[in-house]
């Protein structure tokens, strides 16, 4: 009998009812990724200690709607006693001695930790393949890129081999593997998820959030991973809320702006005519939708690119041979013994960012580049605030394209920022956006539509992504619903 | 021709970077490190925003937390997890000078 193809409330009824046990659906989920070993999806399998847990919770009573539900998070989330890599070969036998406060509000809710997601190397790329331990596959045809950086996190989902998992987004990493995987991702506002524990790559743009089948699923997890934490003096002081509240509320009267670039020729023709029918199902229902320009988007790939590798430069000093991690065995002297663990501890597209970034804070470069880039972002981010001083959401394609072949070359630096180009904005600005499937393309490789909205108005976005959700009816199971 | 950064000017990041490159790297990021830098230039060329700053998009007051005693780590597991220790201590290579048989 399979179970992790089910909705969580028919789930959680049979946890209730005490028809199966914990074990059972963790069980289920070893198989499942088994047998789904070549997406090549995690990096570590929690096998043992996973099973134990699942024995552990029979005895306890079944109290919240995720008690007992396998959850898998991203290779960068640290996790005590439990390897982890950030995709890369200077951490790849790290084991980090505490646990991310995401892991801690995780095990609160008696959710079992199944394994570590593969990823591209310290989140840096857009296509998974960076990865020290070889890109995951797209499990709607495995020529493919399942998207980045969070494509283990992405495939696991897609492939159906459980319902939950984690994912972090600097510049669009849970909303393009979302997209290119059919499944809901979602990045909520900047400092509504503690990034305690997170390994940072970028850390004013960095956020994780849930990436799951639907969009219930999606609000229900980001419920329980939300919240102030004192550990993170960026995570926003604010109340719990229940991001499932608006969900099959109805849409009409809703104003929607579609920023012009976002829709003009660097997308695939055959994606802005998935979001233009889209368009007209809303308009359909009553909700008003308008074009509009939105200043400094256009700029939003340079920005990032000075900011993300700037903070990833700084960030990523920490990694030394000293403290933890890959170290070169016989160094000649402290210098040396930095740029060597470096030099072959980091791969190509780390080395390639870190170099970029110190570049760009050295001396009077800082000035010249990333100061000017932080005021362009706080007009980007003005300019944001007045779209929704009249609109409720924005909407978007979330990829210029569909997911490309895993073969198609590596050699162009510009490739991995071009490919989220469309997804980088919401980052700067600090805004929640999501990703919903929307339809398919002729070589039936899913198109995600993306939902951005006003800082922490996540449940008014989850609201518009479950009307869309529910209307299109899409089959999302690469499997069609076969296991 | 394609465009390339000199020689000296990738050591010179790879050394602001302290990370060790082949030669092999060395030529391959010549082209493509220019690449990004002149993607880094068009900043320049954007005009008409003010003075003010955005560092990081906080949205609600932050707060400090209480100053009272919270558990720590374990010193003992902290350093065991060093490549290089003795004893409570992470030890390095030597700062000054080469060590003798390297």
């Amino acid at each position: 009998m399979k179970y992790l193809n089910k909705n969580i409330e028919e789930i959680h009824e049979l946890l209730k009812e005490k028809k199966i046990k914990p074990i059972d659906l963790v069980n289920e989920a070893f198989d499942n990724i088994e047998s789904n070993k070549d997406l090549n999806a995690y990096i570590t399998l929690n096998k043992e200690e996973a099973i134990k847990r699942a024995k552990e919770l029979e005895d306890k009573e079944v109290d919240n709607i995720l008690f007992g539900l396998p959850i898998a998070l991203k290779d960068n989330i640290v996790t005590q006693g439990l390897k982890t890599t950030c995709g890369s070969h200077i951490l790849e036998n790290f084991i980090p001695l505490y646990d991310a406060t995401i892991v801690d509000k995780i095990n609160e809710k008696n959710m079992i930790i199944i394994g570590k997601t593969n990823m591209d190397e310290f989140a840096m790329g857009s296509s998974s393949r960076t990865s020290y331990f070889g890109a995951p596959k797209n499990p709607w045809n495995k020529n493919k890129i399942c998207g980045g950086s969070s494509g283990g996190s992405a495939a696991t989902i897609a492939a159906r081999d459980l319902l939950f998992a984690i994912g972090s987004d600097t510049g669009g990493s849970i909303r393009q593997p979302a997209s290119y995987t059919g499944i809901v991702g979602m990045k909520p506002t900047y400092g509504r998820i503690s990034r305690y524990g997170l390994v940072a790559f970028a850390s004013s743009l960095d956020q994780m959030g849930p990436m799951t089948k639907n969009v219930y699923e999606n609000a229900i997890l980001l419920n329980a991973i939300s919240g102030h934490d004192e550990k993170d003096l960026t995570s926003a002081n604010k109340d719990t809320e229940d991001f499932t509240r608006l969900i099959g509320k109805d849409v009409s009267g809703m104003k929607i702006a579609v920023p012009n670039y976002l829709m003009s020729d660097i997308v695939s023709e055959e994606i802005k005519d998935k979001i233009k029918e889209t368009i007209k199902l809303l308009e359909d229902n009553n909700v008003t939708v308008d074009y509009i320009d939105v200043k400094y988007l256009e700029n939003a790939m340079t920005l990032y690119q000075i900011i993300a590798m700037g903070e990833a430069s700084s960030n990523l000093a920490r990694f030394d041979g000293i403290r933890y991690g890959y170290s070169e065995e016989n160094p000649k002297n402290i210098e040396d013994l930095y740029l060597e663990t470096r030099g072959k501890g980091f791969g190509e597209e780390v080395k390639r960012r870190i170099m970029v970034g110190s570049y760009l804070l050295s001396g009077e470069n800082a000035k010249t580049y990333y100061n000017k880039a932080l005021s362009i972002r706080d007009d980007m981010r003005k300019e944001f605030k007045r779209v929704f001083d009249n609109y409720d959401l924005i909407i978007a394609p979330t990829t210029v394209t569909t997911a490309y072949d895993l073969t198609d070359p590596m050699d162009d630096p510009r490739k991995s920022f071009m490919d989220d180009i469309l997804v980088i904005p919401v980052n700067m600005a600090g805004l929640p956006g999501l990703n919903v499937p929307v339809g398919f393309s002729k070589d039936h490789m899913p198109i995600g539509m993306q939902i951005i909205g006003n800082s922490f108005e996540e449940a008014k976005m989850y609201q518009l992504a479950s009307f869309i959700e529910k209307k299109l009816n899409l089959e999302l199971d690469p499997n069609g619903g076969e296991k | 021709m394609e465009e390339k950064l000199s020689r000296e000017e990738i050591l010179h990041v790879a050394n602001l970077a302290r990370i060790k490159l082949t030669e092999e790297e060395i030529e391959k990021y010549r082209v493509q490190l220019k690449k990004l830098l002149n993607d880094v230039e068009k900043i320049n060329e954007v005009e008409g925003y003010d003075n003010d700053i955005l560092i990081a998009p906080w949205e609600s007051n932050t707060t400090l937390r209480e100053d009272s005693e919270g558990s720590m780590l374990d010193p003992k597991a902290v350093v065991e997890n060093a490549p290089r220790h003795s004893g409570n201590y992470i030890s390095v290579p030597v700062v000054i000078g080469e060590s003798e048989g390297a």
